[in-house]
């Protein structure tokens, strides 16, 4: 996997931050170091940002959250960041930036387990309960599987594929002898897990995780 | 990419407009288009056989750009992601730019002429203590056919040793004994039209969704506009392909052999075959049995055959009733009819294609054959839209490696070294007296790595290939390759690879549009292209690497060409008139590729069938008339069922299967150097069934350990990933320079085509 995070970049490196002299617990700053805020969701999602799995609704995660840095540490893969001081009140938690190493859905989700606090519940057991948001494209004109390639990185990289993200085959009327393989993505099963945006081939992901529209409950079952 | 989209459209409607004025020849040089200096040639794509055509954008000298070229018949302007990623593929920070020399661990800078002095006084010294058997050159099916050419005839026609092969040894060279015992001719009756036009298709041992993306892209689109269109995959790892297919049956490794003798079995039983075509196209034959695996050095084999009658046939197929194969193969019994019975459906026009699954397997031949069975006993054969069609993984695995004949039993246009005839045609088209041509073939691909190991071979020359990353039981090879004793290797490549590290020689080539080139891909299209920019520092052209060492071994004599590519493709085309006749080279720089036997100006869609073959005759319908020895008719083969290789057993309880995936090409030497898909699948890992896996207490992302016979090695478990490994199975792709996998397979290969089996070992699997 990839270590381009390590590498320049937005965020904060543990130098600039003792140097900045913000006080944080020390196994915060070993768990990786911090990140800037506004690199997190330049592409479309607002002021999102992605948590680890099992996080409460943002506003409790936020009361809850100790800032303890636990869940980055027990992180296999690196993924879980803490956010650096340009996120103000939520200096400190952890958040998860796809393109630099998303989250791959341990099976035992460790983070969770790990979480003192209760900011990442407990309850969340499966991998398939997790939501951490959805995955959108959000840039249909630079995706090459709907240009008519065969690209569909995002959906041989997805971790519930076939569920979270099916291809729709249809017709090519370009060239009148192939098939636009569409990924689509389906916000019942998608967990929000970032691998495929981490994976999508474009210089700017045209497949990313955004907060997940709040569920409308209705009376049809399809 | 330098190029916004804009721009880049802009550009190839230009180009476009241009290729319309000049009558399509889209040369660099000639298609210049209007904007910012920007001009565009065409070429095929440096991956796959599939043969796509694509545009590349040239400013500066330098590739700005690349895209699928809408005028190309196969693709139409598209590409997968690989073929997205063209341009990258070249310009890799550690491209190789100077020829390095071994000291001692180090490889040192030399110049090119102190490299090929000593390579030329090693192949001197070799041939003179040894004879010209201890040299030797393993190419590919990604030679250009000039390189393949001129290889061939140095060391078949100058040097006088048919150390000569391809690593297409090593991925189609049962599809080559298959064509040329069933039809005695090698190459496919059909082409790409067939998936268009076809409503019925059986794939066997062929993910095409990952392996051939944009073909398989063209299947879909027929089921899209015909309901009636149905795929049925064949395959023992659930894969993209089985995931879109309207039956995947799964079946265990090797009993593909039970299950098309099961299919013929029921065909004949219901008297469902086509009896005309069967009388009047059709002989049948038996070969030898029991046949062994090529697991000690020097296995020889020959085949026996034998004619034999309808009745006879049906004999040999008695015992393959569907309980029978239902055992054997795990498949259900009424599927196996079912499938028999689409197979035969009258109203049904029925393809068949296959790649890996059936070409590297230890009965590879048989498998071939039995696939032919059911086609003629059908009689779903050479018609537009119904063929048996094997799909190629190299893009000029057709083109070189089988047209021109870079394996050492053969010569040009399926001539065989065996045959005086064509050892004298063979003579005169290269001006060398017939003598030098030796009649034996020397050492097929695995056995010229083991003549390396025991010092048989002291100098090997491997160009535009990684046999240290690619062959099988790879740890036996990679040891023999530096055992020293005067073993002297050359490894002519554009990166440093897992060949180069184990080379006294290192010579840094040209690449793709680097160099002026012809590929043929499966469908029988040969494509042309220019040179379009110089390779990077001192890079030079594996032509004209060859040729220097021709002339320093004083062989400069047989390559007295001024325009080289031109004036070897027209010698190499006087080998194919009267029979794959290859149109005049001109013809290609101007067209979109063209489909062999080019005659009177058109190219030949079907092959054997009146009104498209040139060769048969008004009146014939179908003509096999390659086949002289049977009168102009193909061959039914009782083939049984023999198992494979090894076998699963208490100690090693797995099935090890290997392969590739849509991100990454063979062993990753130029896909490997592309971020992006070193990003969207940058390491090998191990696909298994969580059944097993939970068994075995391995979990998802936790480490495995594989062991064989052979070898072992530690991957990361898979257990959701694109293929679903079956109960009893494990899947590793084998593009990983870090994760040699080969390490683990068995070097046993079929005895009749000499390809290794890498689908089918027995490995431990076990929590690492």
């Amino acid at each position: 996997m990839g270590k381009d995070g390590q590498n320049g970049g937005p965020g904060c490196t543990r130098r600039q931050f003792l140097k900045g002299g913000a006080s944080l617990p020390l196994g915060l700053v070993m768990a990786g170091g911090l990140v800037s805020i506004p690199y997190l969701r330049r592409t479309g999602g607002g002021e999102f940002m992605l948590r680890p799995p099992g996080a409460l609704e943002e506003k409790r995660f936020l009361g809850a959250c100790l800032k303890c840095g636990k869940c980055a540490r027990v992180c296999p893969y690196g993924s879980i960041r803490l956010a650096g001081p340009e996120a103000g009140v939520a200096i400190g938690t952890p958040v998860i930036i796809p393109r630099k190493e998303p989250c791959y859905l341990c099976p035992d989700l460790p983070c969770v387990t790990a979480c003192p606090s209760g900011a990442l519940d407990r309850g969340v057991q499966e991998v398939e309960k997790v939501r951490m948001g959805t995955a959108v494209i959000v840039d249909r004109a630079n995706c090459l599987s709907l240009r008519g390639l065969r690209c569909e990185v995002c959906y041989r990289n997805c971790p519930l594929m076939d569920k979270a993200i099916t291809i729709e085959p249809r017709h090519n009327e370009r060239t009148g002898t192939h098939t636009i393989m569409e990924p689509v993505v389906h916000h019942d099963k998608c967990v929000g897990c970032g691998i495929c945006e981490k994976t999508c081939v474009r210089e700017r992901p045209v497949i990313v995780v955004q907060k997940s529209p709040p569920r409308q409950d209705d009376h049809y079952e399809f | 990419m330098a190029l916004s989209r804009r721009d880049f459209l802009k550009a190839s409607a230009a180009a476009a407009a241009l290729a319309a004025a000049t009558g399509g020849r889209l040369g660099v040089d000639d298609a210049e288009a209007a904007e910012g200096g920007l001009k565009w040639g065409k070429a095929p794509c440096r991956f796959c056989g599939t043969g796509c055509g694509v545009l590349v954008g040239v400013k500066d000298g330098k590739i700005v750009a690349t895209k699928g070229d809408p005028a190309a018949p196969v693709n139409k302007g598209l590409n997968c992601i690989k073929g997205y990623f063209l341009s990258k593929v070249l310009s890799g920070k550690d491209r190789l730019t100077k020829p390095l020399i071994r000291k001692g661990n180090r490889m040192v800078e030399a110049s090119w002429d102190e490299a090929m002095s000593l390579i030329a006084s090693k192949f001197k010294e070799s041939i003179a203590k040894h004879g010209p058997d201890s040299v030797a050159i393993f190419g590919s099916g990604q030679w250009t056919v000039f390189e393949g050419y001129a290889a061939a005839k140095l060391f078949k026609g100058g040097i006088g040793t048919n150390n000569i092969e391809p690593n297409a040894r090593f991925c189609m060279a049962s599809a080559v004994t298959g064509f040329m015992s069933t039809f005695n001719s090698d190459e496919p009756m059909g082409c790409y039209d067939d998936l268009d036009l076809g409503d019925t298709y059986f794939l066997w041992g062929a993910n095409m969704a990952e392996c051939h993306p944009v073909l398989f892209s063209r299947l879909i689109d027929n089921r899209l506009k015909n309901q009636k269109v149905k795929i049925i995959d064949f395959g023992t790892r659930h894969t993209r392909t089985s995931q879109m297919a309207d039956m995947y049956i799964r079946f265990n490794p090797q009993t593909d052999l039970a299950l098309l003798n099961g299919i013929a079995h029921i065909i004949v039983r219901d008297k469902l075959y086509d009896e005309s075509f069967i009388r009047k196209h059709v002989v049948f034959k038996k070969g030898k049995t029991n046949i062994g695996y090529g697991l000690e050095d020097k296995f020889k084999f020959a085949d026996d055959p034998k004619p034999m009658s309808f009745d006879e046939y049906r004999e040999f197929l008695a015992p393959y009733t569907p309980e029978y194969v239902s055992r054997l193969s795990g498949v259900p019994v009424n599927t196996i009819e079912e499938v028999a019975r689409l197979y035969a459906d009258k109203k049904r026009k029925v393809n068949s294609l296959w790649t890996m699954g059936f070409n590297q397997h230890v009965r590879g031949t048989w498998v071939n054959n039995l696939v032919y069975n059911v086609h003629l006993l059908t009689g779903k054969i050479c018609k537009p839209g119904e063929n048996p069609m094997s799909l190629t993984g190299q893009p000029s695995a057709c083109g070189t490696a089988r047209e021109v004949g870079t394996f050492t039993h053969r010569l040009p246009a399926d001539m065989v070294v065996t045959n005086e005839e064509h050892r004298k045609k063979a003579a005169e088209i290269w001006g060398v007296p017939v003598e030098k041509i030796p009649a034996k073939p020397t050492y097929h691909a695995t056995e010229m790595f083991r003549a390396l190991d025991r010092g048989d071979i002291k100098v090997l020359w491997v160009q535009v290939t990684n046999p240290f990353q690619s062959a099988p039981n790879l740890s036996r090879y990679r040891k023999g390759a530096r055992k020293g004793g005067g073993r002297f290797i050359i490894v002519s490549d554009i990166y440093p690879t897992r060949s180069t590290e184990l080379a006294d020689v290192i010579l840094p080539s040209a690449s793709w549009v680097e160099k002026e080139g012809f590929f043929g891909n499966a469908e029988r299209r040969g494509q042309q292209w220019f040179k379009m920019v110089d390779p990077p520092g001192e890079a030079r052209n594996d032509l004209w690497q060859t040729i220097e060492l021709a002339k320093r071994l004083g062989y400069g004599n047989l390559f007295p060409y001024r325009y080289v590519e031109k004036e070897i493709f027209e010698e190499y085309r006087k080998f194919t008139v009267g029979g794959k006749d290859l149109a005049p080279y001109e013809a290609y720089t101007r067209a979109r590729g063209l489909r062999w036997p080019y005659v009177n100006g058109k190219e030949t869609l079907w092959r054997y069938a009146e009104g498209y073959d040139p060769y048969v005759k008004a009146g014939e319908g179908v003509k096999f008339y390659k086949n002289k020895p049977t009168d102009g008719r193909a061959v039914i083969w009782a083939r049984p069922y023999e198992p494979a290789a090894e076998v699963p057993d208490k100690q090693y309880p797995f099935w090890l299967c290997t392969g590739r995936v849509l991100e990454q090409w063979h062993t990753g030497t130029m896909t490997g150097r592309v971020p992006e898909l070193k990003r969207a699948y940058g390491t090998a890992v191990c696909e298994m069934h969580p059944d097993d896996a939970k068994r075995l207490g391995i979990k998802q992302g936790g480490k495995v350990k594989l062991t064989s016979r052979r070898g072992s090695i530690v991957l990361t478990a898979d257990l959701r990933g694109r293929g679903k490994a079956e109960r009893g199975n494990v899947f590793v792709a084998f593009f990983d320079e870090n994760k040699l996998i080969n390490e683990l397979c068995i070097d046993a290969y079929c005895p009749i085509s000499g390809e290794p089996d890498y689908k089918k070992c027995a490995v431990k699997v076990e929590k690492a």
